[in-house]
């Protein structure tokens, strides 16, 4: 479970993220959707401890995000935006090397780093070096790398972003096996169709603010919009990207 | 879960930042390169200098006009390691083309001066400017010059004069060898390349894993782990000192195998680098791969880019240059606040140690401690720039 509270935080003259609030539920798929530039990723990283927020309260469970990131980065897996790879280590070199520093070793790390494989289909590729990876490959790799720990709590930033449609379905199947298993699954895109279609409830943030929260169908109502495309657009004040036009 | 301890993520940051450096080719190329460099270069240089010393030790000196002065080309027989050959048809040109390092004429009118008593001409043929060629010169004026005291004492004993009378001054020249001088000022070029190679050592590492896993992008995701940020910044400068280290411990040890390959005894050259010498070398030289490598690490982290970090570090590796520099044209004496100055501290620990004499413990414990320190505190101040958002997240 993660509840962030009043987050701001200014980059300069630019206030990028103002007063953002939203509670992500166990067993759900929270999506937060937002136009390039809105604040998502500056508010996942305040949430995975790697910004230290101006304003606000995150919670990680019952762990204070901002007094102790440490112990909330203990609960959290994540997929940054743009992360990257070491191009010279293997895929299970890179499962390993997380979960060594999250403190697993031993046959429990040996364990989990085959269950990962086995998850995310990774057999042929375990013991290539990333350097000549697909984007999908990589992804998939950062993927298992940010769960070696088993954390309860999932945040993806922008996961799909740059996949090809074979990889894309198969990175909504990770997402929806986590949900299943009772993870909290924080999901951010800027692809509407994408976030409607897996997510149980979605935080539509432009510029830097909460502009709408809900399900799908509470944010068509919200805004007397049938379709999901107008209702955002009318939320955001923004054209947001089409899948269509994204694939381009 | 349990909490992880901090000592031992940094070794677990410096065991995958080992091995992923040690899977670079490139860059254990050019390390590979920077060990090898030093000790060839300098035994090459050696060896070129024993082959100078033997060739003016034994030495062919062509004589054109041998015909004229029997007498003089017999004597200069006679000297030991001297041999005579016909001297070329054009003396000059030889020369020029370095057939010949000398050649002396003797002129046509020599016999007859010479029995006149008056001054004979003979022309010594030689290219000045020509540093190879002026150790053979050298003794060829010198052998002439006593040839013609020789004569000119012969001449005053027949005419019933004491040779004595004309010479006022007994000049006793004290031989110093310039082959051993040279040999000497080339081996004090080796503490250069062993410094040099802990900056080129720890270099490819300290950039990589900084700049470099910023611009990769993972960098963002290794910080995700609930690791506190000193323990991977150590984690990384560690790494990268131990390849320096490396790098230090086979280049002395190639070092300490060049007598094996020259014949400096021949030379009456000592030079040794026994298990002692081995020992002070790593003593001085070890601590101070902590210092260049987190220095290295520092400044790569706020570089700009990747590209920006490397050409940093070409010019952090003149650091080590300097000292050799300053010494090879004045000479850099053994002043204690010098153990104060990292790099400078170790560069005159191992000149002492290789030159047979080495420095009170007290001066190798100074230097350790002032390099371990310095390194603590570029790891900590690194350890801030990585909270930095702004150098986390590039600019």
């Amino acid at each position: 479970m993660i509840r962030v509270e009043g987050l701001r935080k200014r980059f300069g003259a630019v206030q990028a993220v103002d007063n953002v609030g939203f509670e992500a539920a166990d067993g759900a798929i929270t999506g937060i959707l937002g136009p390039n530039g809105a604040g998502k990723t500056t508010t996942l990283r305040m949430l995975y401890g790697v910004m230290k927020p101006d304003a606000g309260r995150i919670h990680v469970d019952d762990v204070d995000g901002v007094a102790t990131p440490q112990r909330a980065q203990e609960r959290l897996g994540v997929l940054p935006d743009g992360f990257g790879l070491y191009p010279r280590l293997t895929a299970r070199e890179h499962i390993r090397y997380f979960g060594e520093l999250q403190g697993i070793s031993g046959e429990r790390l040996r364990d989990r780093t085959e269950e990962l494989l086995r998850m995310l289909d990774m057999g042929a590729i375990a013991d290539r070096r990333t350097g000549g990876f697909s984007h999908g490959e990589r992804t998939k790799v950062a993927i298992a790398r940010a769960l070696v720990h088993g954390p309860r709590n999932v945040l993806l930033d922008e996961p799909t972003n740059g996949l090809d449609v074979m990889s894309t379905r198969a990175v909504r199947k990770i997402v929806r096996g986590l949900r299943e298993s009772g993870h909290c699954v924080v999901f951010s895109s800027h692809v509407m169709q994408e976030v409607s279609a897996l997510c149980d409830a979605i935080v539509v943030i432009a510029h830097g603010r909460v502009v709408a929260r809900g399900t799908p169908d509470e944010l068509r109502k919200q805004t007397g919009h049938d379709n999901l495309e107008d209702a955002f657009v009318a939320l955001a004040g923004v054209e947001l990207m089409t899948e269509d036009q994204w694939a381009e | 879960m349990g909490r992880v301890k901090p000592l031992h993520q940094m070794l677990v940051v410096m065991r995958k930042e080992l091995k992923d450096s040690l899977r670079d080719r490139r860059a254990l190329f050019s390390i590979a390169f920077s060990i090898v460099v030093g000790p060839v270069l300098i035994g090459i240089m050696m060896n070129r200098i024993a082959d100078r010393q033997r060739e003016s030790e034994s030495v062919e000196i062509p004589v054109v006009g041998q015909q004229h002065a029997p007498a003089f080309v017999d004597w200069l027989r006679q000297q030991a390691g001297v041999s005579v050959i016909a001297g070329p048809q054009r003396p000059e040109q030889a020369v020029r083309d370095r057939l010949h390092d000398v050649v002396i004429v003797i002129t046509d009118d020599y016999a007859e001066k010479f029995r006149s008593s008056r001054p004979a001409t003979v022309r010594i043929v030689a290219d000045t400017s020509r540093n190879a060629a002026r150790p053979t010169l050298e003794r060829v004026r010198r052998l002439m010059q006593r040839y013609s005291a020789e004569i000119g004492a012969l001449r005053l004993i027949a005419r019933g004069v004491s040779p004595a009378g004309v010479t006022p001054l007994k000049l006793e020249e004290i031989e110093i060898s310039t082959a051993q001088q040279r040999a000497a000022q080339v081996l004090s070029f080796i503490p250069m390349f062993i410094i040099l190679a802990a900056f080129v050592g720890g270099m490819s590492i300290a950039t990589d894993s900084t700049a470099g896993e910023r611009e990769r992008g993972s960098l963002e995701s290794l910080l995700v782990n609930p690791a506190p940020r000193m323990a991977i910044v150590a984690g990384k400068c560690i790494a990268a000192a131990f390849i320096a280290m490396t790098a230090v411990v086979l280049t002395t040890t190639l070092s300490a195998n060049i007598p094996r390959f020259l014949p400096l005894q021949d030379m009456g050259i000592r030079f040794r680098i026994g298990r002692g010498e081995f020992l002070g070398v790593l003593a001085a030289m070890l601590p101070m791969c902590l210092f260049s490598a987190s220095l290295q690490a520092a400044v790569s982290t706020l570089a700009r880019s990747f590209k920006e970090a490397q050409s940093y570090m070409g010019v952090l590796v003149l650091l080590p240059m300097l000292p050799g520099m300053i010494s090879a044209v004045s000479t850099i004496g053994q002043e204690p606040w010098m153990y104060l100055v990292p790099v400078l501290g170790q560069h005159v620990l191992v000149m002492g140690v290789l030159g047979g004499r080495p420095e009170e413990w007290w001066a190798f414990v100074t230097a350790g401690l002032i390099a371990a320190l310095s390194a603590a505190l570029l790891i900590r101040t690194m350890t801030t720039l990585f909270k930095i958002e702004r150098i986390v997240f590039g600019r």
